[in-house]
């Protein structure tokens, strides 16, 4: 009888619990408590983070999609009257500064309002897969934002103000030209070159040269030469087949980020998707994979934890359902591996696209 | 005691944050946060240059020390103040003690080193975090930049080889062992090469099972000819009867594909394929698609259809081999 009983339980326990999961990012939407501090100037990400796994839940139709873009359109920092900010334009994280809640221009004068990289490129992401056609995103103010914030040596910082600068901001870049749809927000040569430049002596890629590899940062790397399309120019087949055996020596159950590392849920993704970008994520293990992300599952709040036993949060919630969708879990939105959005909001962005090239040739 | 209720504050108007009509990700602060980040945003409204200014950023921080706004106006208020920064070094030091994975405080840190032109507490502090936390990434990157801005190489080879003597398994030392060795005497000269060589195999022989040591082995030799480092294979080969690990295995492999590209030998290639097929089916299974993945690789790249220049099977075609030599 006992037996019987713990098969049935083991059984259970990597069943996928999607409702539990929509109602995490549900509550994430709405309203967290004090202890979540640390996120006030990272909201917009922590936003991107529920809202991007509602969709590859295919569970949109739960939230209100219009009332969120307007929320989204108060961070964009616009040019003010005389266009002397442009250099900070971009999007907020959160409402922090004290800006007034406004959704359109002309942008308020305040000694210290700037966009923040990451908040441009997970408040663009947002509104695409939230259904908004970024008609009211003043492109022409992120990208002078964007271009900003690129330093000599080909990184980027976050703020215009002053910030540590790494590879993340990279592909922060990245994924803002991109989805834009204009390379002139940054010299990528010399992205390119810092990109290289952080290739540690195990083929795996650092924050920065000389830095130890690690799966986020090599994500960061070649999601990033992917976007801009450079991928095999930047690297040789020697090297991209270098790569290719640091990022599967990551699989252990789940993926850890680093050697002798412990497995983290979001490394599923990170190193996954890379692996994914490389064509090769199809020999990796999918069931020790899925039985590791299923193991830091949250059966009773939903979301997932970077290990079992541990207490879920958005980021890992959402990444660890990205690594589901890439090892083909039923019930999930596809995820592109580069641009980190369902394909779905990928093919809407790929028709506004479309529509803007068609809009630019009638333009005389 | 509220800033609302203070008088020497009455001169201020406290700025709310404004979310609008349907706030997203609310956070739920208390009384206490929310009336000192009120105070913080009209000091920052204005750009209040003071005192008080400068003191109350400290609450802030202390509420919320990943606020990088906070951070950058309690900086132009040590400059616009001429605050001691001797005293700011300490308070920083506390601060990463308590919150050692926050990138504000390493960022904070290093402006401070960087006006003081002073870096010599920081090998010491950084070690200091380090006993707590041996991988921390933000400790490593704060390590090498004080070490290559200030040029203080002298004692890091000392300091990796003591750490790998207490784990041997650290990714993150084996990292700044090629960073201090890449960026004084290198690897160019046969001595050095041979050295670290040997260091590496003396590591593996204590701890077989060590993706780091292997890694570095690799990485050392792979663009200075991995199959002809006299006497390597032969070790490795010695190894593996009794030290044996997927690393030492996918290490054979990476020798025999070297050797290949320099001089194609059917024996060699045999080899090589039967490392991956122990890999796939015994020593590394999990990775067991992929190793008879870069089998069929090997095979198109240096078996006999590669040499007749015919497609493959699967529709692959051979490289343009000059290098296949029969």
């Amino acid at each position: 009888m006992a037996e019987e009983e713990s098969q049935l339980e083991e059984f259970e326990q990597i069943d996928f619990l999607r409702d539990r999961h929509v109602r995490f990012f549900q509550r994430t939407l709405q309203v967290l408590p004090e202890r979540y501090a640390s996120l006030e100037t990272t909201r917009l990400t922590v936003m991107f983070f529920a809202v991007s796994g509602l969709d590859v839940l295919d569970a949109l139709d739960v939230i209100d999609r219009n009332n969120m873009i307007e929320w989204i359109y108060s961070l964009q920092v616009l040019p003010t009257e005389d266009q002397s900010n442009l250099s900070r334009c971009g999007f907020r994280g959160s409402s922090h500064i004290g800006i007034p809640y406004s959704v359109k221009g002309p942008g308020v004068l305040h000694p210290y309002d700037s966009g923040h990289v990451a908040m441009t490129y997970t408040g663009l992401t947002s509104l695409l897969i939230l259904g908004d056609d970024l008609s009211r995103v003043n492109k022409q103010a992120c990208l002078a934002g964007l271009k900003a914030l690129q330093l000599e040596d080909g990184s980027f910082c976050a703020v215009p103000e002053g910030s540590e600068n790494d590879i993340r901001f990279i592909y922060c870049a990245a994924c803002i030209c991109y989805m834009l749809d204009d390379w002139s927000g940054m010299d990528i040569q010399k992205a390119i070159e810092y990109i290289r430049g952080s290739m540690s002596y195990d083929n795996g890629f650092g924050q920065g040269a000389g830095l130890e590899s690690h799966g986020g940062w090599t994500f960061c790397a070649i999601a990033s030469l992917c976007l801009m399309g450079r991928l095999e120019e930047a690297l040789s087949q020697r090297e991209l087949d270098r790569i290719r055996r640091w990022c599967i020596m990551r699989q252990q159950s789940g993926f850890h980020g680093r050697p002798n590392k412990p497995v983290d849920t979001c490394y599923s993704f990170w190193v996954g998707a890379t692996l994914e970008l490389l064509d090769v994520f199809q020999y990796t293990n999918y069931e020790k994979n899925r039985n590791y992300i299923l193991s830091t599952q949250d059966r009773l709040v939903g979301g997932f934890a970077k290990w079992p036993d541990s207490h879920p949060d958005p980021l890992h919630a959402y990444l660890g359902l990205c690594g589901l969708s890439l090892i083909g879990e039923p019930n999930l939105r596809k995820v592109h591996p580069a641009l980190n959005i369902t394909q779905r909001a990928f093919q809407h962005l790929q028709q506004l696209q479309q529509t803007w090239r068609d809009n630019a040739g009638t333009c005389t | 005691m509220f800033y609302r209720d203070r008088k020497e504050w009455a001169d201020l108007e406290p700025v709310p944050q404004d979310d609008g009509p349907n706030p997203v990700v609310k956070i739920a602060y208390s009384e206490k946060f929310s009336d000192v980040y009120d105070y913080f945003r009209a000091l920052l409204k204005k750009d209040e240059r003071s005192d008080r200014a400068f003191a109350l950023t400290a609450e802030a921080i202390e509420l919320n020390a990943a606020n990088y706004t906070v951070w950058h106006y309690r900086r132009v208020l040590l400059q616009a103040l001429q605050k001691d920064l001797r005293e700011e070094m300490r308070y920083i030091t506390d601060i990463i003690e308590e919150q050692p994975k926050n990138y504000q405080v390493w960022h904070h840190r290093r402006m401070v080193v960087e006006w003081l032109n002073d870096p010599s507490e920081e090998l010491e502090f950084i070690a200091d975090i380090l006993s707590q936390d041996a991988k921390n990434y933000h400790a490593w990157q704060h390590r090498q930049w004080v070490i290559q801005e200030y040029k203080l190489w002298d004692n890091e080879l000392e300091f990796v080889e003591k750490l790998l003597e207490e784990d041997v398994r650290n990714n993150s030392v084996w990292n700044q062992r090629h960073f201090v060795i890449s960026h004084t005497t290198g690897y160019s000269s046969p001595a050095i090469l041979d050295r670290e060589v040997q260091y590496c195999l003396n590591q593996i022989r204590k701890a077989p099972h060590n993706e780091s040591a292997w890694n570095y082995l690799k990485g050392i030799l792979q663009d200075r000819g991995m199959s002809s480092h006299p006497g390597l294979l032969e070790q490795v080969l010695e190894l593996k009867e009794t030290h044996c690990s997927p690393y030492l295995l996918a290490f054979l492999v990476d020798c025999y594909e070297d050797a290949l590209e320099n001089n194609n030998q059917k024996e060699t290639l045999n080899r090589a394929l039967e490392v991956c097929e122990y890999l796939a089916q015994e020593k590394d299974t999990i990775r067991k698609e992929y190793w008879l993945f870069l089998q069929r690789s090997l095979e198109s790249r240096f078996g006999p259809s590669a040499a007749s220049g015919e497609p493959l099977a699967d529709g692959t075609e051979p490289p343009a081999g000059n290098d296949c030599h029969t």
